[in-house]
């Protein structure tokens, strides 16, 4: 399955220079009328309407190159899924552009449907009342894939996500992570070049995650598919990203590769030194205690400023120390970091 | 798109086949249903010999005529009535990431259906047109089968147009409460015998003296005593059905732009 095969439509391959996604200034204000009760009270709301306006998605810019696997990551309410569904047709945005693979998606939305496959974690796309083949083969006759064609991608589908024992079984039956599977192949069948997974790993058990990790990061690998992925479970964005876009109250905080974020928080390092006696109050200059737990302390240095060496003869030289560990931030330290200070990364990278 | 209606299809019956005591019920049901209503229309006609100048069998007739259209539109269009709820859950997203028509896609979410009631209305209908004493002409069959096309589309339009609404309202229900028993309730009597402003809905608001009243008038070649009108205004359905249907589904559309699901 060449990658030209399933590339994104003729306008797509027209602008193979011009990036796949591109929103400019993308807003969605979601307007709700307040609702009076009854079916008098709906008319009432009818005619004389109060609007309350949320700003979900305030201005938001972005480009993204074919075969990127974008982490779209922000607290809950950031907006994450607002921008998915304006990128896939679901939301006319309320201004702004977007554009994918040379398609507005609410306008062509069934041509961009073609390019595009959506994983909603919380909430399956398979038919409730059906087993999982009946919705596959139901999805075989929308898309019109040729038989041979679905033969190979379903045999594929459930080797790979191990879906053999249960095919049969109506989705109702099913465990999250099995119809999450299920919701992954249902929505890859067709081989979209564009892939949107909102919380796609969603209260599955460390098996059922891992199995979906490597399948995504090998689809995205092996066949190009530009992957979107939201998530909170920062260990998912770290394996599989290269690139994150973070975003709160509608707008984009950081966009670019995950060690800038990593080297723009990550100027602060734990030493972690364990001592050989219960040791109280420990002191280093130029770095901050963090806790003392035990036989074993926290200090927090500045790696700007501070030279490793330098810390490490101190504390020997003070101390009596059995072991020394230095700990780099993990991304979801950062990103807790961030969501409760903010980002500051303009001032500091200047 | 063909190809995916045949698989809808084939996978209503094979579910049919997996849930057959649900389907017997529900058949059950619908005999039940319309065969209590064509009884409590029969013990009426006991005392009354003549409604305005309508007798049991012509009663009967319009009953049918209107029990068909509206059982071929539960058997194609059912589904948009849990268009709300698609909406109100959130559900609804789905049908835009898929490359068909949102509404086509509706009315093929497998659903279990079956034109068992359909079925049964044809057959009713062939009995009552026989009982009715009309001369059956090739011309006659095609002309029924027009107006029927005619009576669902009505059906559908009135549906649609209660289901957008709901792009812009949470609940509809008690409206498609309200218009479901209009429905019921006035097709059951010739028009005529209810107050001006009630026939003028009927015949102009929500049209669904054109789904049975008008074109038996037609066929029954009586006079029109509602409003004088000839009794070729019975052909007129088919052109009705389709202009419901088509400003639904332009609101429907309208609809869509507004959408905006659901938090989570
Ligand atoms: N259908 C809607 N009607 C009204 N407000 C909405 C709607 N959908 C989302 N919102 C609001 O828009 C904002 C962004 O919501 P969104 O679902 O995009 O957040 P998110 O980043 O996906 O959050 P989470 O991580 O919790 O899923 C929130 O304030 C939410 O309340
Ligand atoms: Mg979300």
């Amino acid at each position: 399955m060449p990658f030209a095969a399933r590339a994104a439509g003729a306008s797509a391959a027209k602008n193979a220079c011009v990036p796949l996604i591109v929103t400019r200034d993308l807003r969605k204000v979601f307007r709700n009328a307040k609702r009076f009760p009854g079916a008098l009270g709906a008319l009432r709301g009818l005619f004389s309407p109060v609007y309350e306006d949320r700003v979900a998605v305030a201005g938001l810019s972005m480009e993204i190159e074919r075969g990127e696997f974008i982490g779209y990551i922000g607290p809950n309410g950031a907006g994450k899924s607002t921008t998915i569904k304006m990128l896939t047709g679901i939301l006319v945005p309320s201004a702004g552009e977007v554009e994918v693979a040379g398609i507005v998606p609410h306008r062509k939305r069934r041509e961009n449907a073609r390019n595009i496959g959506v994983v909603f974690g919380q909430r399956t796309q398979l038919y409730w009342d059906l087993p999982l083949v009946d919705s596959f083969e139901l999805l075989r006759a929308i898309y019109g894939i040729p038989q041979d064609r679905y033969r190979r991608s379903l045999d594929a589908f459930i080797e790979l996500l191990e879906m053999g024992d249960f095919l049969r079984t109506p989705v109702r039956q099913l465990s999250l992570g099995q119809r999450m599977r299920g919701d992954f192949a249902a929505a890859m069948l067709h081989e979209p070049p564009i892939l949107y997974l909102d919380e796609p790993t969603i209260g599955l058990d460390v098996v059922a995650k891992e199995a979906i990790r490597t399948f995504v990061a090998r689809v995205n690998r092996e066949q190009g598919t530009t992957i979107i992925l939201t998530t909170h479970d920062l260990a998912d964005v770290e394996r599989l990203c290269r690139r994150i876009v973070l975003i709160d109250h509608g707008r984009a905080i950081f966009d670019g590769p995950i060690e800038r974020i990593k080297n723009e928080y990550g100027r602060e390092r734990t030493l972690v030194v364990r001592f050989t006696e219960t040791t109280s109050a420990p002191t280093i200059p130029g770095a901050r205690l963090e806790s003392v737990e035990g036989m074993t302390a926290r200090f927090v240095f500045d790696r700007a400023t501070q030279r490793v060496d330098r810390l490490v003869r101190e504390v020997s030289d003070r101390y009596s120390v059995e072991d020394i560990a230095i700990e780099e931030p993990e991304l979801e330290g950062i990103i807790r970091h961030i969501y409760t200070q903010g980002y500051a990364g303009e001032e500091r990278s200047a | 798109m063909l190809a995916a209606y045949v698989q809808y299809w084939k996978i209503n019956l094979l579910t049919i086949a997996e849930y057959r005591a649900d389907f017997f019920m529900w058949f059950a049901f619908t005999i039940v249903y319309h065969g209590t209503a064509l009884a409590a229309l029969a013990v009426t006609m006991l005392r009354f010999p003549s409604m305005n100048g309508w007798s049991l069998r012509e009663m009967f007739f319009l009953y049918a005529l209107w029990m068909t259209a509206h059982e071929l539109h539960n058997a194609l269009f059912f589904n948009v009535v849990s268009v709300p709820e698609y909406i109100r859950e959130g559900r609804f997203d789905r049908f835009f990431v898929r490359p068909f028509d949102t509404l086509f896609q509706v009315l093929t979410v497998p659903s279990r259906t079956f034109p068992d009631g359909f079925i049964l209305g044809l057959v009713t209908l062939a009995i009552a047109t026989h009982v009715a004493g009309i001369h059956v002409t090739p011309f006659t069959v095609l002309t029924i089968a027009a107006v029927l096309c005619g009576g669902a589309g009505i059906d559908l339009g009135i549906s649609l147009f209660v289901a957008a609404l709901s792009f812009w309202l949470i609940r509809v229900d008690t409206l498609r409460w309200i218009v479901m028993s209009l429905e019921q309730d006035f097709t059951r009597y010739p028009i005529s015998i209810y107050t001006r402003g009630v026939r003028i809905v009927l015949a102009y608001v929500l049209p669904f003296a054109f789904m049975n009243y008008f074109p038996a008038t037609y066929f029954l070649g009586k006079h029109d005593a509602a409003f004088g009108l000839s009794p070729e205004v019975g052909l007129l359905t088919p052109l009705i059905g389709l202009l419901w249907t088509a400003l639904s589904y332009a609101f429907w559309n309208l609809g869509l732009r507004h959408y905006q699901g659901t938090g989570s």
